[in-house]
């Protein structure tokens, strides 16, 4: 027998410490990263649709709507997301909250950017929380008497739906709805800071980088992926709050009519 | 000259009569509370805080002409090598040996506060105990085993570029720096749970310096097991002050990612069954 090291003490917490530290860091980046990059890309459609087909019968609405119905062809989707999403999300959050709890931070006396994005992760982390729930709460799970103007998000209506929510009327922005909007913006913002800045120290945590070159060079890439990640995400912000309902949902109408009707045109 | 204060006598340099304004935090002892007294200090050419603090206790009177008692500090090398003299200038971690007052003027500082380091307890104004520092080095096995009953012989052969990678580490003089800028490293009151908070960077960097020691290696698989547990490697936050206030400038952020490599492998060996 070798080295019997004492049987770790404590509660489940303490024994699984370092298990638990690990899963969490690789939550974040598979599935919630991975998931965070593809729904930036399918939600910014409604910009990069317009830009990659022009303005015809609004190529943004479609391209869009044509994403979100792929999305919900997946078979067992709820499946997908208590256990590709939710769960690890809320894995994610409850521990990274209780992590971000040990936190004193010294930005004043010792206020080096690294120090700085120590403490943004923190709080991008429980604004971000926030954020996801007040998301799935009124976009997936109905919580309508959340959402401006208490529209209801469906599938069918991807885009038009979602312009309503953040809007808070169809041919008008409320003073809700404008702040909504700004909740998304600042909300999308932190997180995708939280995604940049968790892939930097990630690498550092799992000791993929180890000299402080590379630590650096891998932060330039995480800086790159970062900047993209904003793009899209502001342009899915900005792109559905100046989206027109009306006219999004005759695209929506025309794309869910029968295409085997010729003729019929609605 | 009527400008300097009749109760602040200056023994030399009348004609030097520029003094800094010192804010030193006090307190009496362990359980008492702390509180503040400025004085007023001439500066001599080559100043720095320790032999400021010298004036201090030679001419302990407050600004306000109040006589008090010397403030007391810990010291012992006055060269930045035994880490003894480690309190916060100005609100920044760092040895008061090294701390110039003509450093600190060049940058624009016009008083100097001094506190007691904000992680370990106060024996005495700018004296603190940092026990705990030296019992997590003893929890980290941070030496290399060569007590025995016979002659080991000769130890393997080095390679310089190993032997080179270990130098810088072994400069650490535990004074204690990069556990006070840390936002994760706690102070922790009761010695009771000196063993659940975070041993920091210093102790981190201190078991791969001892891991990558040919002998030391020996003890490897006990020192990555206590970096696997609580209080070990993994509540590295990642804020990065602590490379950026080492004095002795130890890659200590290199120690946590190569620690933090270290202890994955170990564990994932061990959920195999791989002795490591």
């Amino acid at each position: 027998m070798t080295s019997a090291s004492a049987p770790p003490k404590g509660n489940f917490l303490d024994r699984n410490h370092y298990l638990l530290r690990r899963l969490h860091s690789l939550t974040g980046v598979v599935p919630i990263g991975v998931f965070l990059i593809v729904h930036l890309v399918t939600n910014s459609s409604v910009v990069w649709g317009l830009l990659a087909h022009g303005d015809k019968g609004h190529a943004g609405v479609e391209t869009f709507q044509h994403e979100v119905n792929f999305i919900h062809s997946l078979p067992a989707l709820l499946l997908i997301e208590v256990f590709g999403l939710w769960l690890p999300i809320a894995f994610h959050s409850v521990l990274g909250v209780y992590y971000a709890m040990t936190a004193r931070p010294n930005n004043k006396d010792y206020p080096y950017q690294d120090n700085w994005r120590y403490t943004l992760q923190r709080i991008s982390g429980y604004v971000g929380v926030l954020f996801i729930f007040y998301h799935v709460a009124t976009l997936r799970w109905g919580w309508t008497f959340l959402v401006p103007g208490g529209t209801q998000w469906t599938a069918e209506h991807a885009a038009s739906t979602l312009a309503m929510a953040l809007r808070g009327h169809e041919t008008d922005v409320t003073l809700a709805g404008l702040m909504v909007a700004a909740f998304y913006m600042a909300g999308v913002s932190l997180l995708v800071f939280h995604l940049a800045n968790g892939l930097w120290t990630a690498a550092i945590t799992w000791g993929v980088t180890v000299s402080a070159a590379a630590q650096r060079r891998w932060g330039h890439v995480c800086l790159l992926i970062g900047a993209g990640l904003m793009l899209a995400a502001w342009s899915a912000v900005i792109g559905f709050m100046t989206l027109d309902p009306a006219e999004a949902r005759q695209v929506e109408l025309r794309m869910l009519a029968p295409e085997s009707a010729p003729g019929t045109d609605p | 000259m009527t400008t300097a204060p009749v109760t602040n006598p200056q023994p030399r340099g009348a004609q030097r009569p520029r003094t800094i304004r010192f804010r030193i935090e006090r307190c009496d002892g362990p359980g008492k509370p702390a509180r503040w007294e400025a004085f007023d200090v001439p500066v001599e050419p080559g100043a720095n805080v320790i032999s400021c603090l010298q004036w201090i206790a030679a001419n302990p009177v407050t600004i306000e002409g109040k006589r008090t008692t010397p403030v007391v500090w810990d010291s012992g090398c006055l060269e930045e090598v035994c880490g003894a003299c480690t309190m916060r200038v100005n609100g920044r971690v760092r040895q008061s040996c090294t701390a110039l007052i003509e450093n600190l003027l060049a940058a624009g500082v016009t008083e100097v506060t001094l506190q007691p380091m904000s992680k370990f307890p106060v024996v005495r104004d700018l004296f603190v105990d940092r026990q705990r520092f030296f019992n997590d080095l003893k929890r980290a096995k941070a030496w290399v085993p060569i007590d025995g009953t016979y002659n080991l012989g000769a130890g393997p052969r080095e390679k310089p570029a190993d032997q080179a990678e270990r130098y810088v580490l072994s400069t650490c003089m535990t004074c204690g720096c990069c556990l006070d800028a840390c936002p994760q490293y706690k102070k922790e009151e009761d010695a009771k749970e000196w063993d659940q908070s975070f041993v920091g960077a210093a102790v981190i960097s201190q078991v791969r310096l001892f891991n990558e020691h040919p002998t030391g290696a020996a003890l490897k698989p006990e020192r990555l097991d206590f970096m696997a547990s609580i209080g070990g490697v993994s509540d590295c936050g990642n804020a990065q002050n602590c490379v950026k206030v080492c004095p002795k400038e130890i890659p200590l952020t290199e120690s946590i990612a190569a620690i933090g490599r270290a202890v994955s492998i170990h564990r994932i060996k061990q959920f195999f069954g791989v002795r490591d």
